[in-house]
């Protein structure tokens, strides 16, 4: 029997406790969509590897911290992976990922990426309602930011655009979003 | 800028802290200031969550089994046994051979691995005597200060446990302390909310022997007046120790 999101809370609380097993099935349960996340913004395994293994580490030992009144467990350990992520890629002496590659293509020929598959089912339904009211260059930022953690200066190289312009469509599109949000 | 008067200023740091677009030492500074101002990590958490179903969209992708394995290397050391389950150190306390009233001192001090925390006085229980010192006996711990917090002692026949605070801190006004049995490889279960005082009971379903028997671990909560409303712990896990059959 899978243990399933619902039972996620109790698997943190049990972890807290120092359980073990609990902890397995925590991994187990969800490891692929963090790997994916990592893997998402990286774009390399061995790196997506070594994130996801200092972040459980971390889960494990600040499993007590975790407030159920802030966010989902899922949330949780979702910001923690792509806090390590984006410090990660702040590493100096980083090569570069992806030089005049991939993302600049998709960029370009505004490829809808993951945007496209967002569940069409509760929140994630609220969530691209409101995307779909922003224009299009600001959800274009967002989704590049979040999806492959690009800082606003690296925005603006891949947009072509200047650096004051992409901040102002990062700044208005979140802005939108909430208040679309708040109403819907 | 001064961000504890700026609420627009606040709200546009959380935004772009949670996209991740707030880089470098503007990143770091937020952080610390998170730790300081519980509203500003709410306003953090608030837009994590409403940028969360943005993760759904990505595929999943199993890693490979090295991973589990490097982290179980990386884990600290399971707790050793240690002084708990060492019957010899108890009897050797001389406690067991007490007849009417054995008077139990659990040397807290001694069971603390670190030493810069100022010794707690040692605390003294005095077990009923019809129970002969059959007890099951926990004291509940910070997971990350491994500081006493809570002892807990239930007569295995009886079905009350008596619950002594052993720091008030621990209490928040307006919150209850739960407590819960997490039986070995099992759903974590309410023995019931601990009351204000610095000692409280707690009424159990059945007598200990049948309540605790399975039960390796004893964990404190942090709930919302009355416990908790779903039957899981939902605040955060203050306390945990392991029970053990003192016999």
């Amino acid at each position: 029997m899978t243990p399933g999101l619902d039972d996620l809370p109790r698997l943190l609380a049990a972890c807290a406790a120092r359980d073990r097993a609990a902890f397995e099935r925590l991994y187990r349960e969800t490891s692929p969509k963090l790997f994916g996340v990592a893997l998402r913004i990286l774009r390399r395994e061995d790196w997506a590897e070594d994130v996801l293994q200092e972040c459980y580490v971390r889960i494990w030992n600040h499993a007590q911290d975790y407030r159920a009144g802030l966010a989902t467990p899922m949330t949780w350990m979702t910001s923690i992976v792509r806090n390590r992520c984006l410090d990660w890629l702040r590493r100096p002496n980083l090569e570069v990922i992806d030089e005049e590659g991939e993302l600049i293509e998709a960029a370009a020929s505004n490829a809808p990426g993951p945007l496209a598959e967002l569940e069409s089912a509760g929140d994630a339904r609220a969530l691209r309602k409101c995307l779909e009211t922003l224009d299009a260059r600001q959800r274009q930022a967002i989704a590049l930011a979040y999806y492959d953690g690009l800082s606003h200066s690296e925005l603006a190289a891949h947009l072509r655009e200047p650096l004051g312009t992409v901040k102002t469509w990062v700044r208005r599109g979140l802005l939108r979003l909430k208040s679309c949000l708040e109403t819907a | 800028m001064n961000w504890r008067n700026n609420p627009e200023l606040q709200e546009r740091l959380a935004a772009e802290y949670a996209l991740g677009t707030l880089r470098g030492r503007a990143r770091r500074r937020l952080e610390r200031w998170m730790r300081e101002d519980a509203a500003l990590a709410r306003a953090v958490a608030e837009w994590e969550t409403r940028l969360a179903p943005l993760a759904h969209a990505i595929p999943a992708v199993t890693p490979p089994a090295r991973l589990w394995r490097a982290i179980l290397d990386r884990l600290p050391p399971a707790p050793q046994a240690g002084l708990w389950d060492n019957l010899a150190f108890w009897r050797g306390l001389g406690l067991a051979a007490s007849g009417a009233a054995a008077v139990l001192v659990a040397a807290v001090a001694l069971l603390s691995p670190q030493p810069p925390v100022p010794a707690p006085a040692p605390v003294v229980l005095k077990v009923p005597s019809t129970d002969m010192a059959e007890v099951y006996l926990a004291v509940l711990s910070d997971p990350k200060t491994n500081k006493p917090l809570l002892l807990v002692t239930a007569g295995r026949h009886a079905d009350q446990m008596q619950v002594r605070t052993l720091d008030p801190s621990i209490r928040v006004s307006g919150k209850d302390l739960e407590l819960w049995a997490l039986p070995a490889g099992g759903v974590p279960t309410s023995l019931g909310v601990v009351g204000d005082a610095e000692r409280s009971m707690v009424k159990l379903a059945s007598a200990a022997d049948q309540s605790l028997a399975n039960v390796p671990t004893l964990a404190i909560s942090l709930e919302p007046k009355g416990g908790s409303p779903t039957g899981r712990a939902t605040g955060p896990v203050l306390a945990v120790g392991p029970c053990i059959k003192f016999w």
